[in-house]
């Protein structure tokens, strides 16, 4: 049972839960929330993106740059089979 | 022993971190600052308006009423000023936040309010994408219905005491559906606080409790204030219960030290 590395990794999995009860988040709402630093929370969301889990919408709000995430379709289903072998991991007794 | 101890906690602490999409969802359902700040800007301009107009509207009646023309025709002079002043302001907040730029006056105020906090937000509810048409039908049907009922209230066709007993038959239904089809999951089931209030207040009127009002305005004060009193009460305890939401999910998702600053 494999589990997804990139998922693992606990600001990412935090990132995706975030993301996975709402439609749209930017990126000031994830930094405050999680409590991470920009670059830090910039590395996970450009790995996040290169998975294809998330879609990045960068717009102008007036004259500030605004940066929302989605979840993609690939990264709700790759988040919940993360669950579901982690479950099955756990269940079987591995470490 | 010890090994098996910190398993079973890492176990748990990941456990908690299913919350987590049921208080992101909990929290964006009840960011209601936006709507309160609005509706409080409406209520003060209702408010100026209602007393410009009712001060020059009482110049004019009180200039001709003692037989001074002068003083009417300037009450008169000033109104006219007054209701086209309004007009042109209307045609510019049309222009500026009507039409194709529905929304953007809650946007900025929202960015505004939660520049710090961030956006995060619910989808848009089907139904609202789809039966625009049926929500504003709707709508219409029950404003005409609530304004009736006002009317007969204040012509005492129907008793001051029972015009929101009675507006609670439609009001209650409307709310309910019109969470349900329309604002379902963008709001939480918290904004159906408001029409509970509301069909307690009709119940108690109904059982005998005095808390209506029989004054000569109490057909209109007895269905809008409990409408709008009851509507702000919920918007308040929304918003307080985002700020806990809001704190519920930081205590899920803070990192703390290496986790928060390295990869």
């Amino acid at each position: 049972m494999e589990i997804d590395k990139i998922i693992h990794e606990p600001a990412r999995l935090r990132i995706m839960m975030i993301l996975a009860g709402l439609e749209q988040a930017d990126f000031t709402f994830l930094v405050t929330t999680l409590g991470l630093t920009r670059g830090n929370l910039n590395r996970h969301m450009e790995k996040l993106e290169s998975a294809g889990y998330l879609k990045v919408k960068r717009s102008f709000k007036g004259k500030v740059r605004n940066t929302s995430y989605q979840l993609t379709q690939e990264g709700s289903k790759a988040l919940a089979q993360y669950w579901e072998n982690l479950d099955a991991v756990r269940r079987s007794g591995q470490p | 022993m010890n090994s098996k101890q910190n398993h079973k906690s890492q176990a748990q602490n990941t456990e908690k971190l299913r919350e987590i999409p049921k208080w992101t969802r909990k929290y964006a359902q009840n960011r209601t600052l936006t709507i309160m700040v609005l509706l409080g800007m409406l209520g003060l301009f209702s408010m100026f308006i209602a007393a410009i107009v009712g001060f020059t509207l009482g110049l004019a009646v009180a200039g001709f009423r003692k037989g001074n023309i002068v003083l009417g025709c300037v009450g008169i002079a000033v109104l006219i000023a007054v209701l086209a002043a309004l007009v042109k302001f209307y045609i510019f907040i049309f222009k500026k936040f009507g039409g194709k730029n529905k929304g953007l006056l809650d946007q900025i105020i929202d960015r505004w309010i939660y520049s710090r906090e961030g956006i995060a937000s619910i989808p848009v509810p089907e139904a609202t994408k789809k039966k625009k048409w049926l929500e504003i039908t709707v709508a219409i049907v029950w404003g005409g219905l609530f304004l009736g009922t006002m009317y007969l209230g204040m012509v005492n066709f129907i008793p001051v005491k029972y015009v929101q007993p009675i507006s609670a038959l439609y009001c209650v239904p409307y709310m309910v559906l019109g969470w349900y089809f329309w604002r379902s999951p963008r709001t939480g089931p918290i904004f159906l606080l408001n029409p509970t209030l509301y069909a307690i207040h009709a119940i108690l009127i109904v059982a005998g409790v005095p808390i209506f009002f029989s004054s000569s305005f109490g057909a209109v004060l007895n269905m809008s204030l409990p409408l709008l009193g009851y509507g702000y009460l919920t918007f308040i305890i929304g918003h307080l219960y985002s700020r806990y939401a809001l704190k519920k999910l930081k205590g899920l998702t803070h990192l703390e030290g290496e986790a928060a600053n390295g990869d």
